[in-house]
């Protein structure tokens, strides 16, 4: 028998500084060719585990570590990162930081001249991976000009021209909508074929883990759970119950007492499996109940376009100084009181559109009112206080010391008086969770906390209208329904929101209304429903509706969520 | 937002070879301080806007126009404070020493443009190759253009940044200098946050591709000198020794001169 790929033995690991175990009592043994899914909440230790296995720790994160981790017969704590990445290489989730080459060729051609590679060969690896993750056509291209899929492509070829034995990527997809995701799961899909090259990946989206020989549950440091991919993502209590999200499908034939049948071994996973299934359990869509869902839906549609627009865009143009035209003719109207999605790929004009509803950027064509008043003339400090944005990475906008200063900011900015404020600081923190942390460093706060910090902050000044730059993203499944839970309660109590957003199923679940930008047009609009109901078209600007969306979709209805196809649902047990 | 310094044009400047281009650099660096008296200093302020017009460089430098500016005023008014002369103009200012503040100024003008050019045509690959060829270690090379790197990041992230503490009703554009400074202070630091995070993912990236695995490295990245790189360097080789002996001679000095 061969020495397997990577090995760990009794790994512990603690950082530096830190009381806890980071990861404790892991033991895991990759064979050559095994492609195994990582998956756990944020803090479960997975980036750690990640890091572990190329050296990073414990040569670049310094800690205490116990045990050991084998990587192709060589055992971490004796070689060096760089030494390591002959054997293994490492993508990260960030993409813009692990660019660092002025074109597309020499960025792949940076890892074998490190290790003296000679340059004919160099310039064989460059073709070969290119060409592998399809961007040969852009090799003279600075990687700054690519979109974010593409770029993550190039990470992969940049690791993958150090021929590897072993890769290892760290939520490589977390940041990229759903069809520059799929990209890097085709090529994940086409890499594991190699019967040369071991996977790791550390992912969140469940839907995507289907193709994973193995999963491997994390949760605390500690590996809860490891076993075939289809057999974990089965059990989907204990996803849930891990904060992971549970796929759709399984939990909505759970439901429906699929479970019960003698076939529970194969509960579907997969919207094909899904609608086999369905129709063999004798199971039918209750027209009836369908249409009187969709006739609520359609009353209060009209009952919004009764009322005045608060936001009103006519053909929207946006140019960048350089020539570059990021919106073309936009036309779309909010209204007081919404919950609107926008979607679109990385890069189809999403945030330059929002960033027109607060002032902050003027078109250069067309017209934008707020409130009956056009941007131009209200300008952005009063604007501000009328129209709150979150911007997507919190750690942009905090920078007091206290939770208390930063919440406080805008109040203060606005000249409210000390006691006015005090109420104003309270009355937000509970609003977003997070009573009683006045006096805490936002700094040492976990993501999402930093994330609710900054919806408070500009809470605090009371806008009617709120914007979410990815309210969701970098959290966990658990993180991410008690932010959009949170953002519903601020709907509920009268706020009009806007949220852009890369997660579909956050989409069906909590938008009301979306709008889909594809090229800075608006490529389609309407209810959610109406919207995950154009599949095709949905593909065509890079999005694709939730597996679970496509499932019903299949069977001729949308469906946004398992518990409405149980409501919906008459016949069975056939 | 674009915040690249390399200019990804074709002109002939780009095509020099790196280490044309840092020589080139060096050597104005030399003739501009051979001369005190401005009007020395014209053939060589005429050299620097001719490579700035045939590198098609503007751009970048009209981007600093405010750094240039700031520069300019204060090194007008400063040299006349550390100089003087023998005919008074008014306060500390004399004929002499206003002369010396314009030639220092178009030496500071001259310096930085040509920094700006020779980033503008550069890519920081070729960058490090030209210092490597011309005997520099590679990682001294590497720090030094990873710092120049630095820049358009921090610059973006300075933008993203400000732009969050407007939505937020920060109001960078009214009040004088100091409550203007006053306002972008709280600005730096969630700029100093996000680039340290951002540094420490780079280090790890470089090391997690092998940076410094080997005491040997090679270079995919190849570098030919060409006539048009060895016609260039003659010329500004004449220059620089025209410039030496000129000086040596004793011309372009201010006469009636005191520094202090």
């Amino acid at each position: 028998m061969t020495e397997p790929a990577v090995a760990i033995h009794d790994l512990t690991y603690r950082y530096r500084g830190t009381k806890q175990n980071a990861i404790e009592g892991i033991n895991l043994v990759l064979e050559r060719g095994d492609f195994l899914v990582l998956m756990g909440p944020s803090g479960a230790g997975k980036s750690t585990l990640a890091t572990c296995i190329n050296g990073l720790i414990p040569h670049f994160h310094k800690g205490k570590l116990e045990g050991a981790v084998i990587v192709c017969g060589k055992n971490t704590r004796d070689h060096t990162v760089a030494q390591m990445a002959e054997d293994v290489g490492l993508v990260f989730q960030d993409f813009e930081a692990q660019l660092f080459s002025t074109s597309v060729e020499l960025e792949v051609a940076f890892g074998p001249e490190n290790f003296a590679v000679p340059r004919e060969e160099i310039a064989t690896r460059i073709d070969e991976n290119l060409t592998y993750v399809g961007l040969a056509d852009f090799r003279n291209r600075p990687p700054s000009t690519l979109s974010g899929g593409q770029k993550q492509k190039l990470a992969i070829a940049a690791v993958l021209a150090l021929h590897p034995k072993v890769l290892v990527m760290d939520e490589p997809t977390t940041d990229l909508d759903p069809i520059s995701k799929m990209g890097i799961f085709e090529i994940t899909n086409r890499l594991r074929q190699r019967s040369d090259l071991t996977l790791l990946v550390v992912e969140h989206e469940t839907e995507e883990v289907l193709q994973a020989d193995r999963i491997a549950l994390l949760k605390d440091g500690r590996l809860v759970k490891v076993g075939p991919a289809r057999e974990i993502l089965r059990d989907v209590d204990l996803i849930e119950s891990l904060g992971l999200m549970p796929l759709g499908i399984p939990r909505f034939f759970k439901a429906i007492g699929f479970d019960d049948t003698a076939a529970a071994a194969e509960l579907p996973l997969t919207p094909a499996e899904a609608e086999v299934a369905y129709r063999r359990g004798g199971w039918r869509i209750s027209s009836a109940a369908y249409e009187a869902m969709v006739a609520r839906e359609t009353a209060v549609e009209q009952s919004f376009r009764a009322k005045t627009p608060l936001i009103h865009c006519c053909d929207l143009e946006f140019s960048y100084p350089n020539g570059v035209k990021a919106l073309d003719g936009i036309s779309l109207d909010i209204y007081p009181g919404d919950i609107v999605a926008i979607v679109g790929q990385n890069g189809s004009g999403k945030t330059t559109l929002a960033k027109h509803f607060n002032g902050l950027l003027l078109p250069t064509g067309g017209t934008i009112t707020v409130n009956g008043k056009t941007t131009k003339e209200q300008g952005i400090f009063r604007l501000g206080q009328l129209v709150g944005y979150v911007f997507q990475n919190p750690d942009h906008q905090i920078f007091s010391e206290t939770v208390y200063d930063e919440v406080s900011f805008g109040p203060r900015l606005r000249g409210l008086p000390a006691d006015q404020i005090k109420a104003r600081v309270t009355e937000t923190l509970k609003a977003v969770g997070l009573e009683g942390t006045e006096e805490e460093d936002p700094f040492s706060m976990t993501k999402s906390g930093r994330q609710r910090v900054a919806v408070a902050a500009v809470l605090a000044v009371q806008p009617d209208v709120l914007i979410l730059d990815e309210p969701t993203t970098g959290l966990d499944y658990r993180e991410q329904r008690s932010m959009m839970d949170m953002v519903r309660r601020l709907n509920e109590n009268g706020s009009t929101i806007i949220f852009i957003t890369h997660h579909m199923w956050v989409v069906a679940e909590y938008a009301r209304k979306v709008f889909v930008i594809k090229d800075g047009r608006l490529f389609l609009e309407g209810t959610t429903r109406e919207v995950f109901s154009h599949e095709r078209e949905l593909l065509e600007a890079s999005l694709r509706p939730p597996h679970f969306i496509q499932f019903t979709n299949r069977l001729g209805r949308t469906m946004l969520r398992p518990a409405e196809l149980v409501e919906c649902t008459e016949g069975g047990a056939a | 937002m674009d915040a690249e310094l390399y200019l990804d044009y074709n002109t002939p400047y780009h095509r020099l070879d790196a280490r044309t281009k840092i020589i080139v650099f060096l050597c104005i660096f030399v003739g501009v301080l051979m001369f005190q008296d401005p009007r020395w200093l014209i053939p060589t302020l005429l050299l620097v806007l001719v490579q700035l017009f045939v590198s098609r460089s503007a751009r970048n430098l009209q981007r600093i126009r405010y750094v240039l500016l700031v520069m300019s005023i204060s090194s007008i008014v400063l040299w006349n404070f550390f100089a003087s002369g023998t005919t008074p103009l008014f306060w500390v200012f004399d004929v002499e020493s206003m002369y010396y503040a314009i030639g220092r100024t178009i030496l500071i003008f001259s310096i930085v443009t040509m920094g700006v050019i020779l980033i503008s045509t550069t890519r920081n690959e070729e960058l490090i190759m030209g210092m490597i060829k011309m005997g520099l270690p590679y990682r001294v090379g590497f720090a030094i253009s990873t710092s120049l790197r630095l820049v358009p990041t921090v610059a973006a992230s300075l933008m993203t940044i400000s732009q969050a503490q407007r939505s937020r009703g920060l109001d960078l554009e009214s009040g004088n200098i100091v409550q203007r400074v006053k306002k972008f202070l709280p600005l730096l630091v969630p700029v100093f946050i996000s680039s340290i995070r951002n540094t420490n993912i780079f280090g790890m990236a470089l090391e997690s591709r092998g940076f410094g695995a080997r005491e040997e490295r090679t270079y995919y990245l190849q570098m030919q000198m060409t006539k048009a790189d060895w016609a260039v360097l003659t010329f500004f080789f004449i220059y620089v020794a025209v410039s030496i002996w000129l000086n040596v001679a004793g011309y372009g000095k201010i006469v009636g001169l005191v520094r202090f």
